[in-house]
């Protein structure tokens, strides 16, 4: 009896403790699902879906899965469709070439501080990353709208006689908004391209008696563009896909690419059409995160 | 310096002090605008007070919203974080297979417009016959943090030594004992990190939020929906304090990010 005893609870713990080869094998196979599987279960799988949706179509409000290239040959065929995402990478063009010009302007300022101001000011630039964007909007229109600061500040100046309904509800008013908003998702990618430079390189153009305006448009500017270009590209992007910003400061007129999408699968409820007009979107997207993929590589290339 | 130079970078400075007020003049406005009464005739300068913030508690729908962000964001952000911390930690002991296409894949919704993956998941999510709710926003979460926590989980396990797991595994620590005992200890500070961010993300997502919300409302979707409505002080007053709950969080993670690289 006691011989027994001794004998299983001797190899209870060698069990639990190297567990059989087929076991350790079951546990590696689970492992390996987890670690490969979710991801794909959680981002590829619906990239997927969504490809696939932009081929079928929809006939009285119903969804029918067969394979056609008619919702792309419709993007094409309607002018409408052509014009607003023109439009729109128009509008997204301009609202990044702003935040790079005011971008680098802030990022330059900075980066030529020193110590405790310096990290103070950098902090004040990202801080409104943090800020929500419907809060952002919201106080953009609180400035830009009929009764808003804007028409109450030149009203109470004497330069208008009365509010102007022009400064809301219009493209140009979506491309104020947007290039507020995103402004600050450019300084901190130009601040960076900034950092980089090597000091010695500024130290040699001085001790060469070159002077300060010199040293930046031979020396600074030079190395620190093609980082800020591909800053300025993120903000091209943001401003693309962006949907809420036109609907909330563009009334009928601020009709973007991103709100076409947004009313097939709201009001107008054409889903594979809405998947459709965003693989287009995101067509443009990828050429444009290719094209900043090139310009860093060619700038660590020098 | 020449006097042009100096001109220049005055003139500059003129410049970036615009783009501050800009960036932050319409904010400070609303808070401003917070602690007023608004009639017919404008901005009342003699109703200053808290009114409007007592209000907000009369407000269950609201008060609903904050409480679904913040369920959404823990989480969204617990998850994330277990799933990080598997990923990361089997990516890093051994040479695996297609690392560089897991991460690629991992990133993917980071980079891409926030209104892909919301559309994405919206169409998986219906084929897989699942209803928009709470859960889908907090999967859709997921998804969008998992790479910020992800990469500084990396960061941090990279700039471990290899010969202390090693030291662990020869001492007779098994695998799980290992990562429990000496590895995790050492990631406190950047799971803390990220968890911030990523909360802070998280509580401010609005556009792939949006394709995933079912009835109930997150605060932004809420707030989206009150200014449809139209200017209340009522709203002023939401958004003073999501703002500054928003940047109280994001300067603590900065905070704690300027602390865990100064360690390194």
């Amino acid at each position: 009896m006691t011989d027994l005893s001794l004998a299983t609870s001797g190899a209870g713990p060698m069990i639990t403790g190297t567990p059989s080869p087929r076991r350790r094998q079951a546990r590696r196979i689970v492992l390996r699902l987890a670690v490969y599987g979710l991801p794909a279960l959680l981002i590829l799988v619906p990239l997927a879906t969504f490809l696939v949706y932009s081929f079928w179509i929809t006939v009285d409000g119903q969804v029918v899965q067969t394979f056609t290239l008619a919702n792309y040959i419709d993007f094409l065929a309607k002018p409408v469709y052509r014009g607003v995402f023109v439009g729109t990478l128009w509008l997204a063009s301009i609202v990044a070439v702003t935040s790079l010009i005011f971008g680098y302007i802030i990022a330059y300022l900075v980066w030529r501080l020193e110590g405790r101001l310096r990290y103070l000011l950098l902090l004040l630039s990202v801080i409104p990353l943090a800020m929500n964007y419907i809060v952002k909007i919201y106080a953009m229109r609180s400035i830009l709208g009929y009764n808003g600061f804007l028409n109450w500040l030149l009203v109470t100046v004497g330069l208008l006689e009365a509010p102007s309904k022009q400064f809301i509800f219009n493209q140009t008013a979506v491309m104020i908004t947007m290039a507020v908003i995103y402004l600050p998702y450019a300084i901190l990618p130009i601040f960076l391209s900034l950092e980089r430079i090597s000091p010695s390189l500024m130290a040699a153009s001085a001790d060469l008696g070159g002077r300060p305006g010199q040293t930046f448009r031979n020396v600074v500017l030079p190395l620190s563009l093609p980082g800020s270009i591909v800053g300025a590209l993120f903000v091209m992007v943001l401003a693309l896909g962006d949907y809420l910003t036109p609907q909330m400061v563009g009334g009928n007129q601020g009709f973007t690419f991103g709100r076409a999408i947004w009313s097939q699968f709201g009001m107008a409820f054409n889903w594979p059409f809405g998947a459709a007009l965003a693989v287009v979107l995101l067509l443009s997207v990828v050429l444009i995160i290719l094209a900043a993929a090139v310009i860093s590589r060619h700038a660590r290339v020098k | 310096m020449t006097a042009t130079e100096r001109l220049t970078i005055s003139l500059l400075w003129v410049i970036g002090a615009t783009v501050f007020v800009v960036l932050y003049g319409p904010a400070l406005m609303v808070v401003l605008l917070s602690f007023f009464d608004i009639t017919r005739e404008g901005i009342d300068w003699g109703s200053f007070g808290f009114q409007w913030y007592g209000r907000l508690g009369d407000n269950p729908q609201m008060l609903a919203a904050l409480g679904n962000t913040l369920l959404v964001g823990a989480c969204a952000v617990v998850l994330a974080t277990a799933l990080a911390l598997g990923l990361a930690y089997y990516m890093k002991t051994g040479a695996r297979r297609g690392r560089a296409f897991v991460e690629f894949v991992i990133f993917l919704p980071f980079v891409l417009p926030a209104i892909i993956t919301g559309i994405s998941l919206l169409i998986a999510f219906r084929e897989l016959g699942l209803e928009r709710s709470l859960i889908t926003v907090t999967i859709g979460h997921v998804v969008l943090i998992l790479a910020i926590i992800y990469r500084m989980v990396t960061i941090r396990l990279d700039s471990l030594e290899n010969s202390q797991i090693e030291a662990s595994l020869d001492l007779g620590a098994n695998g799980r004992q290992t990562f429990f005992h000496v590895v995790l200890p050492q990631l406190r500070s950047a799971l803390v990190t990220s968890g911030l961010l990523a909360f802070t993300l998280s509580f401010d997502e609005t556009l792939v939020t949006f394709f995933l919300v079912g009835g109930d409302a997150t605060l932004p979707i809420r707030l989206w929906a009150m200014m449809r409505v139209g200017f209340t002080p009522e709203v002023n007053a939401l958004v003073s304090i999501v703002l500054v709950v928003t940047i109280t969080l994001a300067v603590l993670g900065a905070m704690s990010l300027k602390e865990a690289m100064a360690r390194k």
